[in-house]
């Protein structure tokens, strides 16, 4: 029984990570149809920011957070401003945009190869190795904070969308482009705007993982699959589907994981994102099916 | 004379005839010669071990041949369907594996095994195919990006192939400077066969529906074409060809192991070869893995080390994405300016 609940606790710990790593993921795909196969690559981005703080002057991970996502945010817009402003126009958009999302994940990944080398880094501030003991279950602490803080972080984002005008403009364009750009939205602004923040996410989330997971440049296209099945499974663009999705999935990987074998726990999300993609396109809370 | 055309078998008569008148008049303009005579100087490109040590030559034409082989097979998918797939390496493991592991128990070729090792390749395919090809744009995509996730997991915790270390196969006997001679004159000729084929299929009522698919899969169908067999049959016969070049390449390489197979550069390499050189053209698929394999070289040898071959390469596709969507065979062609000798459509 003890068994039972120390993975379940192990598994909801990394659902919240896992929630806010596929958040950006989610936006990005609301307001713009980008698949964007860069997010995770832009995730160890913002690890390494965290890591070189930490390195470098001490700073620990969390107070690195509104740095990391400054910086993110601001490739995010030179990133649209360069790419995919002009790319709106083109015929296959969605094709398109995942191809060249594709390309960039291999530009940064070089570009990350080559500053920081390809060894494994993690940055370990105390409470990473520390856990709290409730009888015989424990909770490692660092992903506690982490599960905690990217809840926080979802809320907020959750409560800027519900109740800010600029949220209303995002949840329009989310919901209908063309009509919301018939009543006054300016949908490029939104876009810019929602890109930034889905980018700024991602710095979030990196700092949260360089204590949680190790990581090094080429580790991204493990965590493509695995955030895709997140937010096809919650159904691409809602915000809730994926939080919902990254709880579930990532019980049923840690169950996975201790009564199979560990090798087999990130199968849990492939396999998960083959079939949801064949059984229910649009996943748990989409609406339509979007990507068919 | 008009009542003459109310017979459907003058109308199709008529028809043909005016196809034929067609195609001949295509055939005027175009250069036969040209590819015959670049095969004739491949195969007579081994003499040069006479004269001195030209390994490396042989090397680099028969890596260039092995993409080409890939990339022009990937390109009846990708090119003529419009199924752009990331995860073509899984066939290029498949097919590496089954005549690598045929080589190491009974110690039969490659060479002999590969067209079997194709045929395996293609009934994965067409399982595969079967399933994902239910979905279709972004999706699709994905989709393949997970298949060669799940691939890489079962091939490094697979214990009967050797696992994450893979299995050492036997180097044939022959000495140094004639040891790569027989897997050269296999890619040559895979290469000669696979773009012959891909001929074949894009000028034929199959590659018409799979052109049509690639336009717009609802009127394709509703024009009465079977599009589920067409697209899955696609994928079968680019699955058999990028087989075939994996089950030569093992050998050639004396080792299987995953993380030469199921690395993303190799499936990102065939994606880019056709979109470089022209997705959906003959020659593309040819010019883009000369031109990629050409620019992997001098990134190796000037910068050195593998992560700015990866950044450059990204960039390099990045660019072609945005500037030249066409590719470069495309391009010229859409200008007017394509040279004789490159129009092999």
């Amino acid at each position: 029984m003890a068994d039972i609940i120390q993975t379940l606790i192990l598994g909801l710990a990394l659902g919240g990570v896992f929630a806010l790593m596929g958040s950006g993921l989610s936006l990005v795909f609301g307001v713009m149809r980008i698949v964007n196969l860069a997010h995770p690559v832009l995730i160890i981005a913002g690890a390494y920011v965290a890591y070189w703080g930490f390195r470098l002057y001490g700073i620990d991970p969390l107070m690195m957070l509104p740095v990391a996502i400054v910086i993110l945010a601001a490739i995010g817009v030179v990133l649209y401003k360069l790419v995919f402003e002009r790319e709106a126009r083109s015929a296959k958009y969605s094709e398109m945009t995942v191809l060249l999302t594709f390309a960039i994940a291999m530009i940064v990944e070089g570009a990350l190869g080559g500053f920081f080398s390809n060894t494994q880094r993690v940055t370990s501030p105390d409470y990473a190795t520390d856990a709290i003991f409730i009888g015989d279950v424990f909770i490692p602490t660092g992903q506690l904070y982490a599960g905690i803080l990217s809840l926080i972080i979802i809320s907020v984002l959750a409560l800027f969308l519900k109740y800010s005008s600029f949220g209303y403009a995002i949840r329009a364009t989310t919901q209908n482009r063309e009509a919301a750009e018939l009543l006054g939205v300016n949908v490029n602004r939104v876009a810019l705007v929602s890109f930034a923040i889905g980018i700024g996410l991602a710095g979030a989330a990196g700092c949260l993982v360089s204590f949680v997971f190790s990581f090094f440049p080429a580790k991204h296209w493990e965590w493509i699959a695995v955030l895709m099945s997140l937010v096809v499974l919650g159904g691409m663009g809602s915000l809730l589907g994926t939080v919902v999705a990254s709880f579930l999935l990532s019980v049923i990987a840690a169950f996975v994981g201790t009564y199979v074998g560990a090798t087999w726990s990130t199968m849990t999300f492939f396999l998960a994102l083959f079939l949801i993609l064949l059984v229910r396109p649009q996943g748990l809370f989409g609406e339509k099916p979007e990507l068919a | 004379m008009s009542l003459a055309f109310n017979e459907t078998s003058n109308v199709l008569q008529a028809r043909a005839e005016h196809n034929e008148k067609l195609a001949r008049r295509a055939d005027r303009t175009r250069a036969t010669w040209f590819p015959i005579v670049l095969l004739a100087l491949l195969l007579a490109v081994p003499a040069l071990q006479f004269v001195g040590n030209f390994n490396y030559v042989i090397h680099l034409i028969l890596f260039t041949a092995c993409y080409a082989v890939m990339a022009s097979g990937w390109n009846i998918l990708g090119g003529f369907t419009g199924y752009i797939s990331l995860g073509h390496n899984v066939f290029f493991c498949i097919g590496g594996y089954f005549a690598g592991m045929l080589l190491a128990r009974f110690g039969i070729s490659t060479l002999l095994t590969a067209p079997l090792a194709g045929l395996v390749c293609a009934a994965v395919g067409y399982l595969i195919g079967r399933i994902t090809l239910k979905t279709r744009g972004p999706s699709f995509i994905i989709s393949s990006l997970a298949l060669v996730m799940i691939a890489r997991i079962l091939f490094d915790n697979w214990h009967f192939v050797g696992g994450a270390n893979g299995v050492a196969l036997p180097a044939n006997d022959l000495s140094v400077e004639w040891a790569k001679l027989p897997y050269y004159y296999a890619f040559v000729v895979l290469a000669a066969l696979t773009v012959f084929i891909s001929y074949k299929i894009k000028h034929s009522k199959f590659g018409l529906g799979l052109r049509a698919i690639s336009k717009d899969e609802i009127k394709a169908e509703s024009a009465g074409i079977d599009t589920r067999t067409y697209k899955t049959l696609a994928f079968a016969i680019s699955a058999a060809f990028v087989g075939m070049a994996g089950a030569i390449w093992g050998e050639y390489l004396t080792y299987i192991r995953p993380n030469i197979f199921l690395i993303i550069l190799v499936s990102v390499n065939m994606v880019l070869m056709c979109i470089l050189g022209g997705k959906g053209t003959i020659a593309g698929p040819v010019i883009g893995a000369i031109l990629i394999v050409a620019f992997n070289e001098i990134f190796v040898a000037t910068l050195g080390s593998s992560e700015f071959n990866i950044l450059a390469t990204g960039l390099i596709m990045a660019l072609a994405l945005m500037f030249f969507p066409l590719g470069i065979v495309g391009t010229l062609a859409a200008k007017h300016r394509l040279p004789r000798f490159l129009n092999w459509d």
